[in-house]
Parts: C-alpha cells; structure tokens; sequence
C-alpha cells in the first residue's frame, strides 16, 4: 500500500491564488474579530492573529499548490487537539478532574457532542425529550446550535463533515499519518458495514432504554474528553471499554493501517453522514478517460471509500469524506471534485474551488473559536 | 426484556440468513401470493412462540431448582453468558454457517402443509449461540412472569426479521442489509459478554 502522495509544485500564480484566498480573509476576520478587533488583551489578540494568519495561509496554500488534503488536515487535526484541551482544561478547572458524577447529569452540565444526534431522533419523536443530559440553548456546546451545524453541514458536504467538520476525526486522522509505510494492508470489505450495524444498535439500544447508549458505553473520544466517574464493577468496566477502544480503533490500527479506522469502522454518526452523501451537491468524480486505473487512489484513501471494481466503474462509494487525498494523489488529475448533474472531467476547477470555499469556510468558522481558547491558554501558561 | 429483545432483533437477522436458503424456497413456492405466504408465515411464527413459551418454562423451572445458591446463581450465568456470546460471534463471522442450517430437514417431509409447522420447530430449537443466551436469561429470572416476557421480546425481536419475508423479493440492498444485520449480531454478542464480565466481577466482589 503506497501511502505517500506526490510532492506538490506552485501550479496557480500567486496573484491568482490571493484573489480565491481574499473572501476567506474577509469572512473570516469578521467572524474572529467580530468586526472589531480589540488589542487591550495581548495574550487574546495574539491568538487571534496566529488564528487568523493561520487558517488563510493554509486556503491560500490550497489554492497556490493545487493540494488539498494535506492542508486541510492540518488546521483539521488542530481543532481537534485544540478542541480536547480547551475543553479537558475547562472541565478541570470547573471540577478538578475529567470525570463527571451524576449530579453533573442531573443538572445537564455535559457538553453536547454531534455523536449523540442519532441516538436522540426516536426518543425525541416519542417522548417530546432529550435523553441527553446537556443544555439545550445557552452554554458551552449546546443541543441546539450542535444540531443545527451538523444538519447544515451535512447536507450541503454529505459524509465531507466527517473531514471538515468533525472535532473528533482529527484524531485518527493525524495517528493514520504517523506511519507510511503500513503493516496491515488487507482489510475485509465486510467491515466497512460495521458503522451501520453499530447505528442500527445504539438507535435501537436508545429507543428501548432512553439512553444514549453510544456515549455511555462506546465512545472513544472520552479518553480525550470527560468520562463518567468510576464508581462501581459497570462504571469501571465502561471506563475499560472505551479505553481498549481508544487504543485500538483511534491510535494503534490508524497507525498499523494508515487508515481513518475510528470513523471507517465504528462511527454511527459517520454512518448517517454517508447516507447524506447521496443528497449533498458536492461528490468526487472519476474521469474514465484520463484515469490509467494505477489505484493510487484506493491505496490513499483513508475511509476505504474506493474500489478497484468502482474504480473501473467509475464510481466513488457513499463511505467518501472528500478529504481531497485520492486528488492530492492523482497525477493525472483524473479523480476530481465535483458537482452532481456536471459530468465527470469537466469544470474541475470550478468544482473544487467551489466545493472548497464552502467547506473550508465550515471549517475555519468552527474550529477557530476553540483554537484561539487553546492558543490563547498556552500563552497564559507560558507569560 | 430490553437485552432480550435486542439479542433478539440483532441475531434474527444472522438467523434468516443462516437458514434463509432453506426456508424461502418454501415460502416462496407455488402461486399463492402474499396471502398463502402470510398464512405460512403465521403458522411457523405462532410455532416458534409456542416453544419458546415452553423454553421459558423449562429455562426458569432449571434455574430454580440448580441454581439455588446465590454462588451458583451469580457465577453460571455469567460463565454461560460470555461463552455463549463468544459463540454468537463466531457464528456471526462463520462463513460456513449457511451449511449448519437445520432446517435442511424440511426436505424430508413430504406434507407440504405441515412445512411451516416443521420449519417453526426445527428454527427455535436449532440451539444456536442466540437461544442458549435467551435460555441462559430465562434461567436467572426471579419468577416464571419475567421468563416468559424475557422470551416474548426475544421472539418479537427475532420475528421483526421474518415479517418482510412476503416481499423479500421487492428488496433491492438484500446483501448489504444481510451484512449489516450479521455484523449486528456480532455486537448483541459483545454487549451479552459485557453483561457476563459485570455479573462476574460484581459476584466476586460481593463475594
């Protein structure tokens, strides 16, 4: 399995590239400063302005090399990190450790994540409540506003909210770069369904229970997020469960498969966000034409989204993040972004730069709050 | 009964398609339509309900009479329930399944009318991994009340399974939801090995 992708060269001119990057600079100054940008707290502006610079450089670089994948990645796998520490150093200074008892739960004090979204339909449509003990409006991470982003984003980037949007994926995203050359190549077809198995489970397990099972048996992310105190045998042993998973399915296997295989193999959220791939205008598009069939492209993919059969067929499966990697890898320009209803090998670039200004505003818009919260309590630390 | 009926609807699945081969030649033959299919199909539903009402009987009556200490009660069950959901997922990920299917037996019967009588009885006491989960629940019930309802929502969780199969022919994604469905039931047997862990460590703990 070849992992690495081609070393990019400057393919747009740079004047160009500034012209793509300037709505972006716009949009996203207002929203960082709100339109007002405020010196009198050194630590604050400070991180706004490496936020700022940051997040349009790497639009700008997308633009001015013609790569996306790696670029996105970047800022991806920061909101991640980003979003870990700023909440783990929130809820320690609220509670003094990572854990939350149950009076936390009876006073709906957890943050609310978009994992929890599909668990919630069916008790929600029957019960008229919420099985999730979180605010509903108001407050850091509530149901409302998570909602609201996920089902905006999903419908317009499909199953792309699993690499543009997501606040978790950038974990196993950066631990499937960690090491190139994989010692695991062969991976059953079957499993690729686990996500929908695990789906019909916890929608069913939470319907019965009026509990979000997921986030209290399975989820992963706890390890980098809070947890539920450990109390007795059940609390200990949910404790175990989602720290075997931690491990295996977000650090070792990404890192022995150079594939996403949290979200590939587990994520039920990932598995409704396929699902929307079918309705969203943006997909990834083969041109039979130009493509020699090399299979770069199935060997970089990190979602297993691609075939050699759908190769041949010219067809990307509904598991595609449009993480832009089997692009970046593309020599031939073959594999491309592109928009439902236009044909495969036309208007790529119209497509792609499309697609990416939507994307990458979703994604600079939602992740550069938390990331100015990181930068700026590492600067506090530090001054 | 949650447990029970979610090991239910999640090994039905693995369980159709174990014995699917087998048993919709039968159901699907002739020219009666929806309406003789949908007879068939009550009679073996109303079969399989039938013994396991009477599984649910035998389940309790043993767990009362054996498992008489709270030693026995704690340490069986959770011994049998990670066993048996071991089994569950191996026969989850079996490819050789299709081959075990005990109702290959219909074929020797040679009343066509008796077929979904038959089919009914060989299907519940196939013992697979599912049933001695379901039997290892019904044996822990504290009365023979909680043992029925236990196999009730096995029942209907399994039965959800066999009530399209009158329009089986209709689906377009049969392989992916077979998938999907197999894979489920490797995950039932997750959770029912989670639950034996607990009873286990809890037993020990309380000693």
């Amino acid at each position: 399995m070849d992992n690495t992708t081609a070393p990019y060269k400057m393919n747009k001119a740079f004047g160009k590239s500034l012209l793509y990057t300037m709505p972006m600079f716009l949009i996203t100054f207002i929203f960082i400063t709100g339109g007002k940008p405020d010196f009198s707290n050194v630590p604050t502006a400070i991180a706004m302005l490496i936020t700022f610079l940051g997040v349009n450089i790497l639009f700008f670089m997308m633009h001015y090399t013609g790569k996306t994948d790696r670029f996105r990645a970047i800022l991806f796998i920061a909101f991640a990190l980003s979003l870990s520490f700023t909440l783990i150093s929130n809820i320690m200074e609220m509670r003094n450790s990572m854990s939350f008892s149950q009076a936390d739960i009876l006073e709906c004090k957890i943050p609310f994540c978009h994992l929890v979204i599909p668990m919630m339909i069916i008790p929600a449509a029957f019960t008229r409540s919420i099985i999730f003990p979180g605010s509903i409006i108001g407050g850091f991470a509530d149901i409302a506003s998570m909602v609201v982003l996920w089902l905006v984003a999903s419908l317009v980037l499909g199953r792309g909210f699993c690499s543009w949007g997501c606040f978790y994926g950038g974990w196993d995203d950066g631990f499937s770069r960690l090491h190139t050359r994989p010692s695991i190549r062969k991976i059953s077809e079957l499993w690729k369904w686990m996500p929908f198995a695990v789906l019909f489970m916890v929608v069913l397990t939470a319907a019965l229970t009026l509990v979000p099972t997921y986030c209290d048996w399975i989820c992963p992310f706890k390890a980098v997020t809070e947890f539920e105190q450990v109390t007795g045998v059940e609390s200990a042993i949910k404790a175990g469960v989602f720290i075997s998973l931690f491990g295996g399915l977000v650090v070792a296997l990404p890192l022995m498969t150079g594939k996403r295989t949290q979200c590939s193999f587990l994520c039920p959220l990932g598995a409704l966000n396929s699902v929307s791939n079918k309705v969203t205008p943006f997909t990834i598009k083969i041109d039979k034409l130009t493509c020699t069939e090399c299979l770069k492209c199935v060997n970089v993919c990190p979602m297993f989204a691609l075939t050699q059969e759908g190769i041949k067929s010219g067809k990307v499966s509904i598991f595609c993040s449009k993480c832009g990697k089997c692009v970046d890898a593309c020599s031939r320009k073959a594999i491309h972004f592109g928009i439902k209803g236009i044909p495969s090998g036309t208007m790529k670039n119209f497509s792609r730069n499309l697609f990416l200004f939507v994307s990458f505003l979703f994604i600079a818009v939602f992740s550069s709050g938390t990331i100015i919260n990181s930068l700026q309590n590492i600067l506090k630390l530090i001054f | 009964m949650t447990d029970s009926f979610i090991l239910g609807i999640s090994s039905g699945s693995a369980c159709l398609v174990t014995c699917g081969m087998a048993m919709f030649p039968y159901f699907m033959a002739g020219s009666a339509g929806v309406r003789k299919i949908t007879f068939d199909l009550s009679v073996f539903l109303l079969t399989r309900l039938v013994i396991y009402f009477f599984l649910a009987t035998l389940a309790w009556y043993f767990g009362q009479t054996f498992f008489s200490s709270s030693v026995l009660r704690t340490f069986i069950p959770g011994i049998l329930y990670i066993a048996f959901a071991v089994m569950l997922i191996w026969y989850s990920i079996d490819r050789n399944r299709k081959k075990v299917c005990p109702a290959k037996i219909i074929t020797t019967v040679e009343n066509k009318r008796l077929v979904p009588l038959v089919l009914g009885m060989v299907n519940t006491l196939g013992f697979c991994p599912a049933l001695l989960l379901i039997l290892t629940e019904g044996t822990t019930q504290g009365n023979i009340a909680r043992s029925y309802l236990a196999f009730l929502a096995f029942f209907v969780g399994s039965s959800l399974w066999f009530l399209p199969l009158p329009f089986v022919g209709k689906f377009k994604k049969k392989k992916v939801i077979e998938t999907i469905g197999i894979l489920a039931t490797g995950l039932a047997g997750a959770i029912f090995i989670i639950k034996g862990i607990t009873i286990l460590i809890g037993g020990i703990l309380n000693g």
